[in-house]
């Protein structure tokens, strides 16, 4: 079978699936269901493979016309090309492994039909997302995504406690990025306007035909929009607090869409309208700094969460904005590497802790849990290998994806590597302490969580170990060139293959630097281990209770307060006009005004109505002043 | 002929028809008329107009030409649709074996088919004011106790509305020979002439639709008018103004135009943003429905007067997405205020765990009239704002805010009512034909979602007409 017939496929069997899981699921076996949704993404994952291998270049499908107006056509039509193909491995690849490890974690959920009719949904947007041809596929996919997240974080919306909450949740995060999908539809419409289409082909050669001077008017106007739209999707800096409420969905779900796909669909709107940024140096700055100052401010919230989600949450918010400092710098290849290994150990990292939420009878307080490692030995191992890959331990894949970003930044400027390897140990530090306090020193937990304590099943635990496998070779895929003559910086070859606008972009620097760079890297590694080694396992020092937190622990613990800002600043003002403007505007203004005339008309009849008495002698008094008045406006006249 | 004469002979047999017998009947009549009115669409050819009277002159003018093309069709079917829509729907209510209801609703689809397929302006005027008369007495026999003031203000504020655009129509008719669509069309007027002209239409639309500021009847009209009143005048009602800009008041004054655009526009998203913000604290979740549908017009409004093919087509688009979400989100109200006596938000909760299928097909609409993919409000809403957004951007992106602002509404209402543990005393869910009801609604909404291209074929060659011939009546 050709690319054309596959790519198709590959989009068309979650939909499908799901839908018979949407309509018929109620009535079948959660196995069934289950197998049948993990079943299809494995499916898709495996076609995709061989689309993989038998892709030469970049190939575009017309599906069919959705509209055809005066001005302009929007096609559902896809392209396939590498980066697309890649994100589509990505994205079904960890899709399956997470799908298989739902039907283990989920196994006891009443909604668990639902659940994976979801998750098969959320596959199919995704992968339009990724495999559209043009902007109105990605903003339909974005779109799809968004319902979907909406979807699953409010799973359990009628949960005694926490049903409401979630709900809460589930709309912050829907509204938080229907601001940033604000900005992506007038990107849009920009676009649109000035070049009369939205295929990425037509605008990339149509770009290279007109040349168009560095930061143009429009062309920031553009970038500034999708960047905009970028950083509600990928939780950047204003519009991140989402992403950490979001933990309130299912673990798997945290995994799948709040940690290895959905989230990155921001990098991958820049790294697919590359030929647009690098034209706009003004854009990449704003890109720069604010992955910058995300990335080090969720790295210092990090630090004293005591939700094992939550860590991880604000972990991915500062792994995203180190993968938008990639981006400003134009290291687009860089960042697509780090995307991929960031999937690898960050789904995992998230499985684990759904592993060990499982094991905890649903407990997330990691001050209550401790030395798990001797009842859970196999997520504890894997846990332990994707800490280690995270923290940008030697050799494994985590290690050379953020070498690469942090070569780049080097380059750039020493400040923003500075900034860059604080923000680095920052991470090392708090997924140590994480670990440490959560699988070392002695059990904290009830007797009953003690009594319960199991290694989850198989269904579980496999993705966990394969997902670990990923994590330590991952980094293979794209080696620096210190270490092998040919066949290194593979990945960035291969985007730069077929994909429009993307050049490979290696950093121009020395073995010598190179070395130096990466000893520092590996000093700072471990000594954040070392240290959270001796704080945490040899003086045993737990968390400290919320109540005796001071100074700067205060503010970690507490988020920087950026919620209460943000409801002093937006939501109360809000509130505020909604009830304000009612009673003033709708009710005393505009009813006022209307009762008011009403009012005048009645006042004008009751004035007219006292001169209708009824008496004989009054009238022929108002009719002898008619007759004055008439003769004086004649006399007048002539 | 027979579009119009089945609803009206419907609505007087319905006088005579033993009331338990009432619903059946009911539920028939609709089918039969949308049935007649799908053999018309099955022989339609989109770029020739039908004639359905003959024409003739009389000696003020009146030529009674009616007929319908493209846009017309389209209206008829989506009246005739959501005819059938309010019947099943009120289908197991107490008001659906009622005799004077049942004709009141088939004389309202009688009296707005008029208004569609009039080609003339005197006839367009005389329906026009006779759905007042439907409409109007189902709220003040079957709404709520004490609305007597609510309607009081609406049955004014229309009326004089509609006074002004008698008085527009009439004065345009003074330059032509006769009342019919093309010869009023004809007129060439100066600046200022137009100017008023427009404003009388205008004045009587805005007050329809409703656009802010002359809203102020609306929330409490529709929140006291019994369910298939509110949704007569959310689902159709209106239609007829934003038609009737599309139809009657650009096409005669175009010359207006260039200087009416901009301040219509802006009243539009005006509207769009306040009443949004408006709904976010509604605690009646009616009344915050009432709001979503000034916030959701006031943008159709917009598309309406910015000319062009591609708006147009997006209006129409709009408009039908419009009335299927707003039936059903009335009829969701309304299945709550039945069972549990109350719409306030606060005494609501959990509804989602004991009644799943009514959770599923409320939350199905509610991600509609947030216009999620699929939907055909994803369609409507991106062409609308592209289009005002080409018109003036800073424009267009205030009125995207209804994306953030709509999502905030909206969200909350079905949260609040739905999730979290249940509040509630026992929720029965959805009986068959509310299911039905639903089940058509999200049919439909999802087809025109993912296959826009029928109603731009549909609408698109008419449409085209219409604004040939108007930029022709301007190059003169």
């Amino acid at each position: 079978m050709s690319v054309e017939q596959l790519i198709p496929i590959i989009i068309a069997i979650p939909l499908l699936v799901g839908a018979i899981n949407g309509i018929y699921g109620k009535n079948l076996s959660k196995n069934i269901v289950g197998s049948l949704a993990t079943l299809a993404v494995f499916s898709s994952f495996f076609l995709a493979l061989f689309v993989f291998f038998n892709l030469d270049e970049a190939v575009k499908i017309n599906l069919f016309t959705v509209m055809k107006l005066e001005s302009f056509s929007l096609n559902a039509s896809l392209l396939v090309d590498n980066l697309s193909i890649w994100m589509v491995l990505i994205i079904t690849g960890v899709g399956a492994l997470i799908h298989l490890f739902s039907m283990g974690y989920m196994s006891h959920d009443e909604g668990y039909y639902k659940f994976f009719t979801y998750l098969n949904l959320f596959i199919f947007a995704m992968l339009i997302l990724v495999l559209g041809s043009n902007y109105f596929m990605l903003f339909f996919g974005w779109e799809g995504v968004g319902i979907c997240s909406y979807l699953l974080i409010g799973f359990h919306y009628s949960d005694a406690q926490k049903g409401m909450l979630n709900s809460l949740a589930a709309r912050k995060a829907f509204i938080m990025n229907r601001i940033g999908d604000l900005g992506l539809l007038v990107g849009l419409f920009l676009i649109l306007s000035q070049f009369g289409t939205l295929e990425y082909t037509e605008l990339a050669a149509k770009i290279k035909m007109d040349s168009i001077a560095l930061d143009s008017e429009f062309i920031v106007a553009i970038t500034m929009c999708l960047f905009i739209g970028a950083t509600g999707k990928s939780a950047q800096i204003p519009l991140f607090t989402w992403l950490p409420d979001a933990m309130a969905g299912p673990t798997p779900v945290s995994a799948l869409i709040h940690a290895a796909t959905m989230v990155t669909a921001g990098i991958f709107l820049v790294v697919r309208s590359n030929f647009f940024f690098d034209l706009a140096p003004t854009t990449q700055h704003v890109m720069l700094y604010t992955g910058l100052a995300t990335s080090l401010v969720a790295a210092f919230i990090a630090m004293r969460q005591n939700d094992i989600k939550k860590v991880l949450a604000y972990s991915t918010v500062s792994q995203l904005g180190l993968l938008f400092v990639a981006l400003g710098m134009g290291a687009y290849t860089a960042a697509m590497f780090h995307v991929t290994t960031h999937a690898f150990f960050k789904a995992l990292l998230f499985l684990g802790s759904g592993s060990v939420i499982h094991a905890m009878s649903d407990e997330q307080d990691i001050r209550k849990m401790g030395g798990l490692k001797k009842f859970i030995p196999t997520t504890h191992l894997t846990f332990l290998i994707g800490t280690l890959a995270i923290s940008g331990f030697p050799l494994l894949s985590g290690f050379y994806s953020k070498d690469e970003i942090l070569g780049h930044a080097f380059e750039h400027s020493t400040l923003i590597y500075i900034i860059l390897m604080i923000s680095v140990t920052l991470t090392a530090m708090y997924m140590f302490r994480m670990y440490f306090v959560v699988f070392h020193g002695k059990f904290r937990g009830t007797h009953e969580q003690e009594h319960h304590l199991h290694e989850s099943p198989s269904n579980m635990t496999i993705p966990l170990v394969i997902l670990a496998v990923l994590s330590i070779f991952g980094g293979l895929l794209n080696l620096p060139g210190i270490f092998l003559k040919k066949g290194a910086h593979w990945m960035s070859e291969f985007f730069a293959e077929n994909t429009a606008g993307l050049k490979v972009i290696h950093e121009h620097m020395d073995s010598g630097t190179t070395l130096a760079l990466m000893t520092v890297a590996v000093l700072v590694c471990l000594g954040a281990i070392s240290i959270c080694h001796s704080v945490y396992v040899k003086k045993e020092l737990l968390p400290v209770e919320d109540k005796d937190l001071k100074g700067w622990e205060l503010a970690s613990a507490n988020k920087l307060y950026f919620d209460e800002i943000y409801n002093f600043l937006f939501v109360r003002p809000m509130e505020w006009l909604s009830i304000k403007g009612h009673q003033f505007i709708e009710i005393t203004m505009l009813n006022g005004i209307v009762s008011a005339s009403t009012k005048s008309i009645e006042r004008t009849g009751d004035l007219v109505k006292k001169m209708q008495t009824g008496k004989t002698d009054w009238y022929i008094l108002w009719m002898v002043f008619g007759i004055v008045g008439l003769v004086i406006y004649y006399l007048l006249n002539f | 002929m027979e579009i119009l004469l089945i609803p009206f002979i419907i609505a007087l047999v319905a006088l005579v028809v033993p009331s338990n017998f009432m619903r059946q009947f009911s539920l028939l009549g609709g089918i039969i008329s949308l049935a007649a009115t799908s053999i018309r669409v099955a022989s339609f050819n989109s770029s020739e107009f039908y004639a359905i009277t003959q024409e003739c002159l009389t000696n003020f003018g009146l030529t009674f030409k009616m007929g319908y093309d493209g846009m017309s069709l389209f209206m008829i079917v989506l009246t005739n649709l959501i005819t059938l829509l309010i019947i099943l729907s009120n289908y197991n209510r107490e008001l659906s074996s009622n005799r004077t209801f049942t004709s009141l609703l088939f004389f309202m689809q009688f009296a707005l088919l008029g208004v569609f397929t009039s080609f003339d302006g005197m006839m367009f005027y005389i329906f026009w004011e006779l759905t007042l008369i439907p409409v109007f007495l189902i709220a003040f026999w079957f709404g709520t106790a004490g609305n007597k003031p609510a309607l009081m203000k609406f049955f004014i504020y229309t009326f004089v509305g509609s006074l002004a655009m008698l008085i527009s129509l009439i004065s345009i008719k003074a330059y032509a020979t006769s009342f019919a669509h093309d010869d009023l069309m004809a007129v060439q007027l100066t600046a200022k002439s137009a100017f008023w002209i427009f404003g009388g239409f205008f004045l009587a639309f805005a007050i329809k639709i409703p656009l802010f500021p002359f809203h102020t009847w609306q929330p409490n009209t529709y929140t006291t008018s019994p369910m298939a009143g509110t949704m007569l005048l959310s689902a159709l009602m209106l239609k007829m103004a934003l038609y009737g800009m599309i139809r009657w008041m650009i096409p005669l004054a175009p010359e207006a135009l260039a200087e009416m655009t901009y301040p219509v526009v802006v009243l539009g998203i005006i509207g769009v943003v306040y009443a949004g913000v408006l709904a976010i604290k509604q605690n009646d979740i009616k009344r915050l429905f009432a709001f979503a549908s000034i916030s959701h017009v006031g943008l159709i409004a917009a598309g309406a007067v910015l000319i062009g093919q591609d708006n147009w087509t997006a209006v129409f688009i709009q408009m039908g997405n419009h009335s299927l979400v707003a039936v059903g989100l009335f009829l969701a109200a309304d299945i709550i205020e039945q069972r549990l006596g109350t719409r306030s938000l606060s005494d609501l909760g959990g509804i989602s765990k004991v009644a799943p299928r009514f959770a599923f097909m409320f939350g199905a609409l509610v991600l509609a009239s947030v216009s999620v993919p699929l939907s055909s409000g994803f369609i409507g809403e991106f062409l609308l704002l592209k289009g005002v957004f080409s018109y003036n951007m800073v424009i267009g992106v205030i009125a995207g805010t209804t994306l953030v602002v709509g999502a905030v509404y909206t969200l909350r209402a079905y949260q609040l009512s739905m999730n979290g543990p249940a509040k509630t005393a026992p929720f029965a869910d959805l009986t068959w034909n509310e299911w039905l009801a639903f089940l058509i609604i999200m049919l439909i909404i999802v087809s025109f979602g993912v296959c826009p291209q029928t109603i731009i074929n549909f609408v698109g060659p008419s449409v085209k007409n219409l604004i040939e011939s108007v930029t022709n009546t301007l190059a003169k």
